[in-house]
């Protein structure tokens, strides 16, 4: 699938900033499906982008813009061509052994309630690895209903359970968390999601998990789908947890009154017929 | 397009790669060749171009001994040969007539032109110096037949197609002289900083005209890991296993566009040009240099049943 990426990011300052500093995860890799055919990163203020790699391999870009700015706008456009590899993940950059993803994080910590969930689920279906996992993807997505509202940037995974509301980050770190109380190792993903029920103006970028399976690698799981990662998922950055893979991240000097607005447009290109 | 034009495009710009590939390789060969033996060191070099162009097994039915005589003869001037650079010509020349109608006129002078001023070498040199001017001249006469294209040539399949076969065949050569010259390169190797490895590295570099790029990209002296990095993985060096597919992936999706569908050629590219972007250097030694490269020789010649499969019949 030919997916097109139009992602923009906008603050607005209503005391013009003196200073702004950002780290950016914008920019995806390729894998064995997935391919970036152009990426391209603009950044409104005049600013230079130094690209670097982090610790897990993710392209990173950060800027030092000098105000007075009353607005910035960093925007990324791109095309990628991806292809359904049923979820399993070949050829990415794998910095670390998967033990190091067992490692919980403020955002990921397990408390009883998810802890309760995961050997409860465990308990029915038994030690297999990949049937847990889909076990656990189907049961919260059933019972996590997708809201906005209640759950901001900061949640963490255990304050989400509760809620039993999130968005895809919360369902993404108790998967994640869940996962790991169990002994998988699993990850937060950021990216972008295509969706096929026509909709291409969305409020954010997307997030879901990979979970280790020793027979297959590492498998992706978005829970806020409830379903596997396909060829409509292409995929930007690897952490921890979504502050190791936020697509922004930053201070700025000065200012007040900031009002942050993000617009993502994933559509696809061009229908191609694969043979 | 017709599969037979798509055909003949992608063989013609392959021949005319290789011709000028073989002159590389000869020119280094002379060259190391003529150093004293005590800087030449025991390995016959002759033998080596043999095996670096791919025909040892050819070359040995007809021959018993590799020397200057038979191999710049075999490589060179043999009709025998299928792939010597006078071969590689008159096949050239062959696929350009049948597609006549798909080329620019510049192009097919160049081809046409290269055909008829081969038979002035006849059937070989008289004197080095003069074997030295006929592989400059075929060096020259792929660069003309390269620049015409690139100048004149409609972007649509019938260039993309001829890109195919010049960056497969790039590609094909670059592994292949790393294949042959892997243990130079190897970090264990004890004797470096030995006056046959400067000339050896140095040779490597030449073979791909790459000793100034070098210099360029490094700030170094020749360091043998330096020389594979250089040759696998840089981007910016155009001869390099790395750039050649992402040349090759990009004229691939060019041809996917334009007609609406794309299948195991487009996906096999994009994996082999990922697994390049991926990896680092240390990961390519633990692994095992020679494992790599013939790993790579052989997704690359999959890579050309795929298209051949796809496009070409």
């Amino acid at each position: 699938m030919r997916i097109r990426v139009v992602h923009r990011t906008s603050y607005r300052y209503d005391t013009p900033a003196t200073g702004v500093i950002q780290m950016l995860r914008l920019t995806p890799r390729n894998h064995d499906g997935q391919y970036v055919i152009n990426w391209r990163i603009d950044v409104s203020a005049d600013c230079r982008l130094n690209q670097h790699e982090d610790a897990f391999g993710n392209l990173c870009h950060s800027f030092t813009a000098e105000g007075p700015l009353s607005e910035l706008v960093v925007s990324v456009e791109g095309e990628v061509e991806t292809r359904n590899t049923n979820a399993v993940m070949t050829g990415a950059i794998e910095r670390f052994p998967p033990s190091l993803f067992l490692r919980e994080t403020p955002l990921t910590t397990a408390d009883d309630a998810i802890r309760d969930f995961a050997a409860a689920t465990r308990a029915e279906t038994g030690d297999d690895g990949l049937k847990l996992l889909h076990e656990m993807l189907a049961r919260l997505h059933a019972d996590i209903t997708f809201d906005p509202d209640p759950t901001h940037t900061a949640t963490t995974a255990s304050e989400a359970f509760v809620l039993k509301r999130g968005v895809c980050q919360d369902l993404s770190h108790i998967f994640v968390a869940a996962a790991r109380s169990v002994g998988i190792p699993a990850r937060y993903i950021s990216g972008h999601f295509h969706r096929d029920d026509g909709v291409t103006d969305q409020d954010a970028g997307h997030a879901w998990a990979e979970a280790f399976v020793p027979s297959l690698g590492w498998v992706g799981f978005d829970a806020t789908n409830g379903i596997c990662a396909t060829d409509a998922h292409v995929r930007i950055a690897v952490g921890l947890d979504y502050l190791g893979a936020a697509p922004v991240r930053g201070t700025r000097y000065g200012g007040s009154g900031e009002t942050l607005s993000v617009n993502v447009l994933v559509n696809q290109t061009q229908h191609q017929s694969q043979s | 397009m017709l599969s037979r034009t798509a055909d003949n495009l992608y063989w013609l710009a392959r021949y005319v790669e290789r011709a000028e590939y073989l002159a590389r390789i000869l020119e280094v060969t002379q060259r190391l060749a003529t150093l004293p033996i005590a800087y030449g060191g025991e390995t016959n070099e002759w033998e080596s171009a043999v095996a670096t162009a791919g025909c040892t097994g050819a070359f040995s039915t007809q021959y018993s001994e590799a020397n200057e005589e038979t191999v710049t003869e075999f490589l060179c001037f043999s009709t025998a040969n299928p792939s010597s650079i006078r071969n590689c010509f008159e096949l050239a020349r062959t696929n350009a007539r049948a597609v006549r109608t798909a080329l620019t006129m510049e192009m097919w002078d160049a081809i046409n032109g290269t055909w008829l001023q081969l038979k002035r070498f006849g059937n070989g040199p008289t004197s080095r110096e003069e074997f030295m001017r006929f592989l400059r001249w075929v060096q020259e006469a792929s660069l003309r037949f390269d620049g015409r294209a690139y100048r004149t040539m409609l972007r649509n399949d019938a260039y993309w197609f001829s890109r195919l076969g010049l960056y497969q065949e790039r590609a094909d050569n670059t592994a292949r002289i790393l294949d042959v010259k892997f243990h130079l390169l190897l970090p264990t190797n004890e004797r470096i900083g030995g006056p046959l490895d400067y000339f050896q590295w140095a040779a490597i570099l030449r073979s791909v005209s790459a000793l100034t790029a070098y210099h360029w990209v490094y700030k170094e002296s020749v360091k043998p890991w330096l020389i594979a990095d250089l040759l696998i993985l840089k981007d910016e060096m155009p001869r390099s296993l790395a750039s050649c597919y992402g040349n090759l992936v990009q004229n691939l999706d060019y041809i996917a566009q334009a007609y609406g569908r794309q299948g195991p050629a487009q996906r096999q590219a994009r994996a082999i040009r990922t697994r390049l972007q991926n990896r680092r250097m240390e990961e390519i030694f633990q692994q095992g240099l020679h494992e790599f490269i013939g790993e790579f020789i052989s997704s690359n010649n999959r890579l050309d049943s795929a298209i051949t499969e796809q496009y070409l019949m």
